[in-house]
């Protein structure tokens, strides 16, 4: 058995764990104009990134974006998967083969769907420039606003999928057995259906979230240049800085801050579950 | 720094990159052997092919093979073959700034002046010892002439008030916009001090941003901006695409940007490499890709037509005013200024 | 505690009749089975009454109530699921108290009548477990309770012991009717198992495609069958086609005689002889002219029963009696041998043969 397993651990380790590996130590160096890299142990980068009001804010508007997309999914998701799982066997394979197109297409192309939707000349101007509600272009591209819808767009069959997954083995009798006894749809929903499915809820928020700490080209596509989350920012420093050191210092941050809160996130889902 | 470190090093950054370039395929050699050039895919690497490599082998018998990548890869791939014997490249192609950078880190290996005839008629301020300037081009003033009828004349006038929200800044070229700042402001090549407080200026100005030179040209396109910092020769391009376009060199000189060629000290088919470089030097190459894309020839005898000339061309006079970069300062000041350009400018 | 009724109660859906009508009086304490195949349009008769299906013609009523368009929150059933379908998130005792919870009682009387009930079950040491940590037979009693504890109007149960093994359902079935017995509850239960049908019922509605067959006492349905599908699904029954020789004389296909009530239907070809094997007398030996006889081709022991696989010039029949004694020569018989077989001419009924296109609206 332990031979077998022997090409796919090496495997894993050459492709994920030795790469990490070195990032982790090219984030310990010094960085110097001339040289771009010098051999060192030095917390600098670190330090640097967590003073710097400039990274913070970074930190935080990724943070505050991952949640909000996080909580959309869940709330847009919800009835889909809800629907998706309640199906006849038969439309459900096609319904779920629908909701996996979108992954099909890549983000670059999706993104570039958004921005002729969004742009100043794009449809949506274009539209309620024709209805007379607007008279110059509304500024949608370039915003929090396209970048979260953008996001959202992008990770919400992740969710409908997970949550699906789960809704389908809630019993569709305990459903009736809540309404039997008196509960109405509502209640039934919020006292039965809701707390099964905080298992996919969590589940799925994980998935999501951490897809959402990781955007690259959605935010910078949609949310113009003034608009910096994480993910570009860990390129700017390694392609455009030739910062190897604090890109890889700001990788380690992103990569730290979406397994702790991953992690919080999950535990406390998972206790409320329980109780 | 140990040698064993040093190994690491160089092992590390050829993992990192091992993903996003990869090697070119490996023929089976003709007559006069392989030359392998490093460049970017798309137009550039399309002409390399039309224009130089089949006359090239033709008359060589030497195999062209391309490495198409981006220039961060490849300049991370020649970083991390340093210390190998033999490296994958035999020519390098990058832009002035990305070629300096790998000189000053003893990648590039000095011209054999000697194996290169067509070096002679290189213009003055372009040449290098370790380098060959292929085309050229620079930071000029483009406008829309039927919104602007008062033309610029300088980079300075960006900033007049009238102008406010309607001039337009292309993201990836933050260095060479943070120049234009700092000429506008007084500063030259070397100091760029002026340039944060012109920026700050340009920013209450409602200067718009847009993520790169294609947004910057649909924003021109739809007249959201009229004016722009921009390559002629990408100015050119877009007129002949439509685009209601003039075009001003600034009297503060305009910023030139060079593509250059440069040989890896451990390439493997040297001899090739400098028959190469001196084949990117032929007139009707150089007037090849001044027709397709606008970039003006780095060699006094490439006739370009008098028309097209007009177009992309400075004159003997605007050439002499051109303001080189500073390499050495912006490799000392790259993280500085990307830093300022993002973090108070963009911020 | 209600009475139940059923009127004309009848679901269609596109193509299909899932349930053709219904008539239906179910008094006050009284247990009534709906029994038949798979597929016969006894669940969805169920689940009109518990308002899960809407009805496409008909009335439900429940006491004076007319409830048919009651939604199902507010009909005052107790539903038994085939799974159970117990809360897996809530503990024993908070499944139970779920729909006093919903009909707002006050905490003191819902703990009250929570340990109420799952005394009732026998299961008050179990309260705060899972779900899940329970065993078959407990979560069917959990389930129970949770629909007794609202004092339903109609006790109502889907194939509630389908999911139990052979054991554990007889002892469920006795407790269930004993529950139901002693509480008093109006209940209608479905099940397609005639053995469990015949020893809970109060009466019995058999069940075909949608149609009701008879509807009856167990005796009633047992004795007297309707027609040939009731004698056939309710207990074991030789069902002989033939005409009728003469009152009291039938003549199967293969032309033996055979005696028979002299009450038949009117329909005289295309008859059918229904006589439950355990009314069949078998002797040993040739018996005296003019007797039945009959060729064994097969003996099945059973046990207490044993069971006689006959031939008659072509006609077969089998009987069953009470496994003989040693000593007895019926013991002894084997395959090939003869027998005499004798019966009361009135077990002998006779009913209209089935037709296929019959009366179907």
């Amino acid at each position: 058995m332990a031979a077998l397993v022997l090409p796919a651990a090496l495997l894993v380790f050459t492709l994920l764990v030795a790469p990490m590996a070195l990032l982790a130590r090219i984030s310990l160096n010094h960085y110097s104009p001339t040289e771009l890299m010098v051999e060192a142990f030095t917390a600098e980068n670190y330090i640097r990134a967590v003073a710097d009001p400039y990274y913070q804010q970074v930190l935080a508007t990724t943070l505050g974006v991952a949640f909000l997309c996080t909580v959309l999914t869940v709330l847009l998701g919800f009835p889909a998967a809800y629907w998706l799982a309640r199906m006849e066997s038969n439309r459900k394979s096609i319904a779920t083969i629908l909701t996996l197109l979108p992954l099909l297409v890549g983000n670059v192309v999706r993104s570039a769907g958004w921005m002729a939707l969004l742009g100043n000349e794009g449809g949506i101007n274009a539209a309620l420039r024709a209805l007379h509600l607007t008279s110059g272009p509304l500024q949608l591209l370039y915003t929090p606003g396209a970048v979260i819808v953008g996001i959202t767009a992008v990770v919400l069959p992740y969710m409908v999928l997970t949550l699906a997954a789960v809704i389908e083995s809630i019993p569709r009798q305990a459903e009736e057995a809540a309404a039997n006894l008196g509960a109405t749809a509502s209640t039934v929903f919020r006292r039965v259906v809701l707390p099964l499915s905080l298992p996919g809820v969590a589940a799925g928020s994980v998935l999501v979230f951490i897809l959402c700490m990781n955007a690259y080209a959605t935010p910078l596509l949609l949310g113009g240049p003034q608009f910096k989350m994480m993910a570009p920012a860990v390129y700017d420093q390694f392609v455009r800085g030739n910062n190897w050191p604090f890109g890889a210092a700001l990788a380690f941050i992103l990569l730290v801050a979406t397994l702790v809160l991953t992690v919080i996130g999950s535990m406390a889902l998972s206790r409320r579950y329980r109780g | 720094m140990t040698i064993s470190r040093r190994t690491l090093l160089s092992g590390s950054a050829a993992l990192l990159t091992a993903a996003a370039t990869g090697a070119p395929k490996n023929a089976v050699a003709q007559a006069g052997g392989q030359v392998v050039i490093g460049t970017w895919g798309g137009d550039y690497g399309e002409l390399l092919r039309q224009l130089i490599d089949q006359q090239f082998t033709a008359q060589s018998k030497i195999e062209v093979l391309q490495d198409i990548g981006n220039n961060s890869p490849r300049k991370s791939k020649l970083l991390a073959e340093r210390q190998n014997r033999r490296g994958s490249m035999d020519v390098s192609c990058l832009s002035d700034s990305d070629t300096y950078q790998m000189m000053q880190q003893n990648v590039l290996d000095k011209l054999a002046t000697d194996r290169i005839p067509r070096l002679g008629t290189v213009i003055e301020a372009l040449r290098k010892d370790y380098a060959v300037p292929h085309i050229y081009s620079a930071m000029v003033i483009l406008y829309n002439p039927s919104k602007v009828t008062t033309p610029p004349t300088s980079y300075a006038d960006l900033w007049d008030a009238k102008w406010r929200g309607r001039v337009g800044l292309s993201d990836i070229l933050y260095n060479y916009n943070t120049a234009v700042a700092a000429l506008a402001g007084g500063g030259s090549m070397s100091d760029f001090g002026p340039a944060n407080k012109r920026l700050m200026d340009w920013r209450s100005l409602d200067v718009k941003i847009y993520p790169s030179n294609e947004a910057l040209a649909t924003g021109l396109k739809s007249e959201e901006v009229w004016l722009a910092p921009m390559w002629l020769a990408r100015g050119y391009m877009w007129k002949k695409a439509g685009i209601p376009l003039n075009h001003v060199v600034p009297k503060e000189g305009a910023v030139p940007v060079v593509y250059e060629a440069a040989v890896p000290r451990n390439a493997r088919n040297k001899d090739n490499a400098w028959r190469y470089l001196n084949a990117m030097l032929e007139p009707q190459a150089q007037i090849g890709f001044a027709e397709r894309m606008g970039y003006v020839p780095t060699v006094r005898d490439a006739q370009l037509p008098a028309e097209l000339a007009r177009e992309i061309s400075l004159t003997e006079a605007q050439q002499a005013t051109l303001k080189t970069p500073d390499h050495a300062y912006l490799l000392q000041h790259t993280a500085s200024i990307l830093d300022f350009w993002n973090k108070d400018f963009k911020g | 505690m209600s009475t139940l009724v059923l009127d004309r109660l009848r679901k269609r859906y596109d193509r299909t009749t899932a349930v053709e009508r219904v008539d239906l009086t179910a008094k006050q304490g009284e247990l009534v089975a709906l029994l038949g195949p798979s597929g016969c349009g006894k669940t969805t008769t169920l689940r009109m009454v518990a308002g899960f299906i809407a009805p496409t013609d008909g009335r439900v009523l429940i006491g004076d109530r007319d409830v048919t368009q009651v939604p199902v929150h507010l009909r005052n059933t107790g539903m038994v699921f085939q799974a159970y379908a117990l809360f897996q998130h809530m503990t024993v005792a908070q499944n139970v108290a779920f729909g006093l919870e919903m009909r707002r009682v006050e905490r003191a009387e819902r703990e009250k009548r929570v340990a109420e009930a799952l005394r009732l079950v026998r299961l008050d040491h179990l309260a705060d477990r899972m779900p899940r940590q329970l065993s078959g037979g407990q979560q069917q009693r959990v389930a129970l309770a949770r629909a007794l504890v609202v004092n339903p109007a109609v006790f109502l149960l889907d194939e509630p012991l389908s999911n139990l093994d052979a054991k554990l359902r007889a002892e469920v079935r006795m407790e269930i009717r004993a529950l139901q017995q002693r509480l008093g509850l109006t209940t209608l239960i479905v099940t397609h198992d005639q053995e469990e049908a015949l020893t809970m019922a109060d009466r019995l509605v058999v069940m075909e495609r949608g149609r009701v067959r008879q509807i009856g006492t167990p005796e009633e349905l047992y004795e007297n069958p309707a027609d040939v599908f009731v004698a056939s699904f309710v207990g074991n029954c030789n069902l002989v086609a033939g005409t009728l020789e003469r009152p009291g004389s039938f003549r199967t296909q293969s032309g033996t005689l055979l005696p028979c009530t002299s009450e038949a239907p009117a329909a005289n070809d295309g008859l059918v002889l229904a006589l439950r094997p355990e009314r069949v007398t078998v002797t040993p030996g040739e018996g005296a002219p003019g007797d039945i006889r009959a060729q064994v081709t097969a003996v099945t022991y059973l046990g207490a029963q044993t069971e006689y696989h006959l031939d008659l010039n072509g006609t077969t029949l089998r009987a069953s009696r009470s496994t003989p004694l040693h000593d007895d020569p019926l013991r002894r018989i084997a395959p090939g041998e003869k027998l005499t077989l004798s019966w009361d001419a009135a077990s002998a009924r006779l009913l209209p043969a089935e037709t296929e296109t019959g009366d179907e609206t």
